[in-house]
């Protein structure tokens, strides 16, 4: 068993809203994380529902831990540590009552480590969750999905509330928690540079599509964006070719082997290409 | 389910708590006052036995303004446990009330004499009580996982006013299979049957509201 989370043609429609999640394969293998990337409505939340099972998918499996999990398995859940965007306890709590129901929920919570936490994060446990700042809770929702020892944590904009400097402290935590060989993350999120950090794998979305799942250090060191005049764009082997932008005179092509096209087309400048880049040119690009 | 119950536990505390105050000030008037014309003390112990009930319901809408309710969802509980906790909360907080309603009725009787007519008026009144806020669980719950949040406050009055319905349909029901004075015996007997067929709606409704809880999607 390598991977600790499978999907294999995943698949949900709304009929109201005329949104399919279509046929979404992807696995994160286990010590990684997998950066899980795509613009507002393109699926992220859609396939976290169906992987957490707060969503009925329509096809497909999801495997976790080599198991399909139905309500039943509350013993994969015991596993898996779950962080949503915004406010994911209620405001009416304190700290210190949230790690009272957790402590009833999970069979592993660790209330000194959840003390810890709270702690480091500078968060004060008797204060009502309502009182805190959208960061605070962030880093509150962090705490708690650490603190039951979990070995999946799934990420849903986890860092969006979250100043620069909190935000690589988080990081530094997730990094911390995947030296375990056992331990994985799965990360959604906007912000493309997080996952340059940290993400060894990103997964891109859109419109309910997978559209490129690749290594992260491909992407960084191998993807790359040529600067095309028309003339140039023309004379281009469309094998090499994943996403083409026009912008004014200039054409931006993005290559898979940004070295291999240094190479063949010795008269076009080949950029790096960032994540956010090749996001931009993935979602906003022609395909050939 | 111990998580599951304390959450339930503190989503009502603070409506419990300003209830209760209420209901302190307001039991300590209803013994304080003769009770010759009984209507205090039957106000008083439908009131706690019902608003005790009731605020244990409208805590659930709480979890919606959260993300909670979701999260939930992806702890180690299964949703028939999480359905089953609310039930049980309504249990807790409907016997908080019935402990109310028996200090006040005991009290005014100690102090002022029996102002019933018959001995089993105060078993019929405990009957009232917990058949409403049985019959109110019953209808808010389903409906709930089937309407949506959003809808809660109108579902929860819904459920209110069903459940009073329900009693007096009961009771004309009675009426009409023991027309004329009824003994004791009967009264008895209809409060049990009373209490049963709120029992047996309450204890059905929790399947039928985990059915739909299923296939909730957050």
């Amino acid at each position: 068993m390598e991977n600790i989370l499978e999907l294999q043609d995943v698949t949900k429609t709304y009929p109201k809203s005329d949104f399919t999640l279509d046929r979404v394969s992807f696995s994160l293998p286990y010590g990684s994380i997998l950066g899980f990337v795509g613009e507002n409505g393109a699926g992220k939340t859609t396939t976290i529902g169906c992987i957490l099972n707060t969503i009925e998918k329509d096809g497909g499996t999801v495997t976790l831990f080599g198991r399909e999990m139905g309500d039943r398995d509350t013993d994969i859940r015991e596993k898996i540590g779950v962080v949503y965007d915004g406010d994911n306890f209620p405001g009416f709590w304190t700290a210190g009552q949230l790690s009272k129901v957790m402590a009833g929920l999970y069979r592993n919570w660790d209330k000194a480590l959840f003390q810890k936490y709270l702690e480091e994060f500078q968060l004060p446990p008797r204060r009502k969750i309502r009182h805190y700042s959208k960061g605070m809770t962030m880093k509150l929702a962090i705490a708690a999905a650490l603190s039951h020892h979990p070995e999946l944590l799934i990420l849903d904009e986890a860092t969006s509330g979250l100043d620069p400097v909190m935000r690589d402290d988080m990081l530094d935590v997730f990094l911390e928690f995947v030296q375990e060989e056992n331990h994985s993350i799965l990360l959604s999120s906007h912000i493309t540079s997080d996952l340059e950090k940290v993400a060894d794998y990103i997964t891109f979305i859109h419109d309910g599509k997978l559209i490129l799942t690749a290594a992260k250090d491909d992407l960084v060191y191998q993807y790359a964006v040529m600067r095309c005049r028309e003339s140039q764009f023309q004379a281009l082997d469309k094998a090499d070719i994943l996403a083409y932008r026009k912008r004014d005179t200039q054409i931006d092509v993005l290559v898979a082997d940004g070295g291999m096209a240094r190479r063949k087309y010795r008269d076009v400048v080949v950029d790096h290409a960032s994540v956010d880049e090749i996001m931009v040119l993935l979602v906003k690009g022609e395909r050939i | 389910m111990r998580g599951l119950l304390r959450n339930n536990f503190y989503a009502t505390l603070a409506g419990a708590k300003a209830f209760a105050a209420v209901a302190v000030l307001l039991g300590i008037f209803v013994v304080a006052m003769d009770n010759a014309i009984p209507s205090l003390i039957i106000g008083y112990m439908l009131l706690v036995m019902i608003g005790f009930s009731l605020n244990s319901i409208a805590s659930i809408r709480k979890e919606s303004a959260t993300k909670w309710g979701k999260y939930k969802l992806t702890a180690p509980v299964k949703r028939t446990d999480i359905v089953k906790s609310f039930f049980a909360s309504q249990l807790l907080w409907l016997s908080v009330g019935i402990g109310f309603a028996a200090l006040a009725v005991a009290s005014s009787v100690a102090l002022h004499g029996y102002p019933f007519d018959r001995d089993t008026d105060i078993f019929m009144l405990f009957v009232v009580g917990i058949g409403i806020s049985l019959f109110m669980g019953a209808i808010f719950f389903p409906i709930y996982f089937l309407g949506g949040e959003e809808r809660s406050e109108v579902i929860l009055v819904v459920s209110l006013l069903g459940s009073i319905g329900i009693i007096m349909g009961l009771s004309t029901l009675v009426n009409k299979i023991c027309p004329g004075n009824m003994t004791n015996r009967q009264i008895i007997l209809s409060g049990i049957f009373v209490m049963a067929c709120g029992a047996a709606a309450f204890a059905v409704s929790c399947p039928v509201a985990a059915g739909l809880f299923k296939k909730k999607e957050y």
